[in-house]
């Protein structure tokens, strides 16, 4: 009796144990995802029905230099898939740069990136921007910095000082005598250039004098008048070096016009295609600048990673950009390009 | 309920050698092949898990491995960037002279081949740069297409492409690269940050082979394959090369992307085991039969297996035999106990054991010899006494007996002496009553020493002075009376006497002595009865011929001395040897019989019921 239900039970124990081994096809032994209800790819995506709005705030819209910014801009604003306002004053003017802000705060943006026409008077202005939500970088031109969260820079300001002259050292003989052309003696970062450009003319070339320091507000007009002016005001000048966009340009224009091309050497911070004709017929020797079109990209690229509350690392890499360099709250998008009658040509901003 | 009943009343009724068997199979090999079993499966399980479980971690860290160098491989254009003469030359877009061009294209060509294919970069296979409309390249194998490089910028010119690297794998071109090592492209627009315009694309060959490298340190089995496979499924690389290109189409049906799963497949079962990166997505795979890994498991589990079934064949055989053995002498006793049944008691049941089956046959012979002695007894008894009384008759029937009587009467009338006339036809009446009348087996010994008494009488009455006999009884009347003796056991040997007696005396003497005498042989009082004559004596080689007879108690056929045998074989037969005929004789002198019997109170000695 006892023995017949025992046979009965192994042989069912059997039956059982066969079956369980050939029932499914596959049969999970151990998994290392930690649970089913997230995904194998988590995919960061913006919220539907949400684009970002980013103001584009240039110095000057109708300048050269910003005009390729803003060309960077829009392209990172088409990558991303988000809406990029390109406002700004005609001319580099703080005043009308405020009203741009208040313009942009109105549009309510998620945040504006500005390139700063004075540091100090746009502060009210971008502190009310933030109070009413919005976030507020800079690039190009920084302002006081409790106005806003980061710096876009192109390059290290003592780099870009002490290569500028350099350049002209390079260009002159390291001898002679010199004049420099600023943008605006209100603009923090021509004024940081300025300090290191001085600091490494004391520093390595003692024989090479600097005669006068002028501005052109960032007009060309006025910087070709400014330009002439010192070829009259100083007939022994033997070189010049702008630091802001339209200096060098117009110095190469006045020489050019003076009859002294080659003679007084025209160097500075340009763009490719202001200063190509110049390079190639012999009136500016070396122009200086980054790509402002990488420069806007770069923006953009880290202003929407910043509404995605991801901030700027040190050494992070941009697509499209390279890897930047954040030095406290200033990011550094990389070195200066040198362009000479060479390459000039290969350089489209 | 009843089916139950059944199979257990089945199984009852089954012979002792199978219950033996099975009973023998549930104790031992059973348990022993189950235990085999459990603990195989066990160990084969944990061997499963334990793999199951560092594989994906393994696979984990090779994928990473795979992937970051991929990844490393996918920044290589951006060498390019590092070389401003290069940039220079992919910038341009436009040659007034075709020298121009050639010396870009050969500067361009050298710088690939020292940045890229010479030695530096192993797994680089080639590098092709196509940037407007020109095609520069350094490789170390060719395409097997004679007119590649306007394929290739066909097909570059197709494909749209981000910022990202594209993987594009062999099939996916028309092109086909001659390279025996497994090989994928990585495709890389190759962007002007500066200007921001694109200035061509770049594709570099990239040999495979090191995933070889990253797998083989974990995995050395032969047997194991390893595959990497792209999101959809596609093989990228695999161990075994021909299975390259293939779509593996149970990819969907994966329970788990990162982790180990048994595949039940066609074929072996395998152990399967896959991680999946987070970024690329590429899904590294690796597969090893389960036999792999239980090998050493399944030799353990053959040894056990052969040992067992071993052991069952040798069990079962001794088991077998045991039971056998058992078994046999009782099938051999169930036979002999139908034969015995049937009558035939000459049987014998040989077994020498000294177990229980040896014990009962022994019992088995005892009892059957026991049985036949008993018939064989009665049976002998039955006819001497038959003998006897049909002796005692025809002795007393005999004609010449009775003639001789009749004679004697007949003589006594014609003297007249009626008185003894008389007596002796009451005689012969009283010795044939007594021949005829009584049917039992045993008299008292006054009636037996009356008989004789009778007949010697009758003798004296014919033979007058030439018979003298006396009768003395050495015992109190009432032993007389009371004690039984079997019957007819004088008168033969009184009869011997006178007949050889008379031939050679002219006067016998017969002297008759009932007593009770102490027995040495029985260790009892016996009843003795002496007959002694003065008769010729029996010579001496005729009564050791006698006396041997007598011991053989055997039946003889009718002889000379049949009474002496046939009375001697009577008293062995019902009271044993200590008991029967002794004989003295000396010849010319005389001869003395002794008969030994036991003291009979009553009619219930042996076979009484008779």
């Amino acid at each position: 009796m006892y023995r017949t239900i025992a046979t009965f039970v192994i042989i069912a124990l059997f039956i059982t144990s066969c079956q369980s081994g050939s029932s499914t096809r596959y049969e999970l032994v151990y998994s290392m995802e930690p649970g089913t209800a997230t995904g194998p790819q988590p995919v960061q995506s913006i919220a539907p029905g949400n684009r970002y709005k980013i103001g584009f705030v240039p110095k000057g819209s109708e300048i050269e230099y910003f005009r390729y910014a803003a060309l960077g801009a829009k392209e990172a604003a088409n990558n991303l898939g988000i809406d990029v306002i390109l406002s700004g004053p005609e001319s580099a003017d703080a005043e009308r740069q405020i009203q741009v802000v208040e313009q942009l705060i109105d549009q309510k943006v998620d945040l504006i990136a500005i390139s700063a026409n004075d540091p100090v008077k746009l502060v009210p202005v971008l502190q009310k921007a933030r109070k009413s939500g919005i976030k507020v970088i800079t690039w190009d031109a920084d302002t006081e910095p409790q106005c806003r969260e980061f710096f876009v820079n192109m390059v290290e300001p003592e780099v870009l000082g002490r290569h500028l002259l350099d350049t002209l050292a390079l260009s002159m003989g390291e001898k002679g005598n010199f004049a420099i052309m600023t943008g605006s003696f209100a603009a923090a970062n021509l004024n940081e250039w300025l300090k290191w450009i001085n600091v490494q003319q004391s520093e390595y070339y003692p024989d090479m004098n600097l005669v006068a320091t002028v501005a052109t507000d960032d007009d060309q007009e006025k910087a070709y008048e400014v330009a002439k002016k010192l070829l009259e005001d100083y007939p022994n000048l033997d070189g010049i070096l702008g630091n802001s966009s339209v200096g060098p340009p117009a110095a190469a224009h006045a020489v050019k016009e003076a009859g002294k091309s080659g003679s007084v050497k025209v160097v500075g911070l340009s763009s490719p295609n202001l200063m190509g004709p110049y390079l190639r017929e012999g009136s500016a020797q070396i122009a200086t600048l980054w790509s402002p079109k990488k420069l806007g990209y770069l923006t953009i690229m880290l202003a929407y990673n910043y509404l995605n509350g991801q901030m700027p690392m040190d050494g992070q890499e941009i697509d499209g950009v390279g890897n930047i360099r954040l030095n406290g709250d200033m990011v550094i998008m990389g070195e200066p390009l040198d362009f000479t009658a060479e390459n000039v040509s290969q350089y489209d901003f | 309920m009843i089916f139950k009943r059944m199979r257990g009343l089945h199984f009852r009724n089954y012979p002792i050698g199978y219950k033996l068997i099975v009973t023998y199979i549930l104790l031992t090999a059973f348990p022993m092949m189950l235990l085999v079993y459990f603990s195989y499966i066990q160990y084969a399980r944990s061997v499963e898990e334990q793999i199951g479980e560092y594989m994906p971690k393994f696979l984990y860290q090779a994928n990473a491995d795979i992937e970051k160098r991929i990844d490393e491989l996918t920044t290589l254009p951006e060498m390019l960037f590092n070389s401003d003469s290069i940039l220079g030359i992919l910038r341009r877009s436009t040659y007034v002279k075709r020298s121009d061009l050639n010396k870009d294209q050969y500067n361009m060509n050298s710088y690939l081949a020292r940045t890229y294919t010479n030695g530096r970069n192993a797994d680089v296979l080639g590098v092709f740069v196509i940037s407007n409309n020109r095609v520069f390249y350094s490789s170390k194998v060719g395409f097997k297409e004679s007119n590649w490089s306007a394929g290739l910028s066909d097909y570059v010119q197709n494909v749209e492409l981000g910022g990202k690297a594209k993987i594009i794998l062999p099939g996916e071109m028309d092109l086909q690269f001659g390279s025996e090592a497994p090989y994928v492209f990585i495709l890389k627009q190759i962007y002007d940050d500066d200007n921001r315009k694109s200035l061509g694309t770049m594709l570099i060959a990239v040999d495979l082979s090191f995933i070889d490298n990253i797998v083989r340190n974990f995995e050395k089995n032969e047997r194991a394959d390893l595959w990497v496979m792209n999101p959809s499924g596609k093989i990228i690389y695999h161990t075994n090369r021909s299975l390259i290109g293939t779509v593996d189409g149970d990819k969907a049906r994966y329970p788990v992307l990162n982790g180990s799963f048994r595949s039940n497949g066609t074929g072996d079962q395998k152990l399967v085991s896959v991680n999946q990166t987070s970024n690329r997505g590429w899904i590294l795979v690796h597969s090893i039969p389960l036999r792999d890994l239980t090998k050493s498991a399944d030799q353990v589990r053959n040894v056990t297996v052969f040992v067992i079934i071993g052991i069952m064949l040798l069990t079962s055989i001794i088991g077998v035999f045991i039971s056998y053995n058992m078994t046999r002498p009782l099938k051999k006793l169930t036979g002999l106990m139908k034969s015995v049944e049937m009558g035939d008691f000459q049987v014998d049941l040989k077994v020498q054991s000294g177990d229980e089956v040896g014990m009962l046959a022994r019992s088995f012979n005892s009892m059957i010899s026991t049985i036949r002695e008993l018939i064989q007894k009665n049976y002998q008894i039955e006819i001497r006494q038959k003998e006897a009384e049909l002796y005692a008759l025809q002795s007393q029937i005999n004609p010449h007996f009775m003639y001789n009587t009749l004679e004697t009467i007949g003589m006594a009338v014609e003297e007249g002496e009626t008185e003894q006339v008389v007596d002796m036809v009451t005689l012969l009446g009283r010795m044939l009553r007594f021949s005829v009348s009584n049917q039992s087996k045993s008299v008292t010994i006054a009636e037996e020493v009356q008989h004789v008494k009778d007949y010697l009488t009758i003798q004296k009455f014919r033979f007058e002075d030439r018979v003298h006999f006396d009768i003395v009884q050495v015992m109190d009347d009432r032993d007389f009376h009371a004690l039984y003796s079997p019957k007819f056991i004088l008168q033969p040997i009184v009869e011997n006497a006178i007949k050889y007696g008379l031939e050679s005396r002219k006067a016998l003497d017969i002297h008759i002595a009932v007593s009770q005498e102490f027995g040495a042989r029985s260790g009892k009082r016996d009843i003795v009865i002496r007959i002694r004559d003065n008769g010729p004596g029996i010579p001496s080689d005729r009564l050791s011929e006698l006396e041997q007879s007598l011991k053989k108690i055997s039946f003889e056929g009718r002889s000379s001395h049949f009474g002496l045998i046939n009375v001697n074989a009577r008293i062995v037969m019902m009271h044993g040897t200590d008991y029967g005929l002794q004989l003295h004789s000396i010849v010319d002198k005389g001869t003395e019989v002794i008969i030994r019997i036991p003291m009979i109170h009553g009619e219930t000695i042996v076979n009484g019921e008779d």
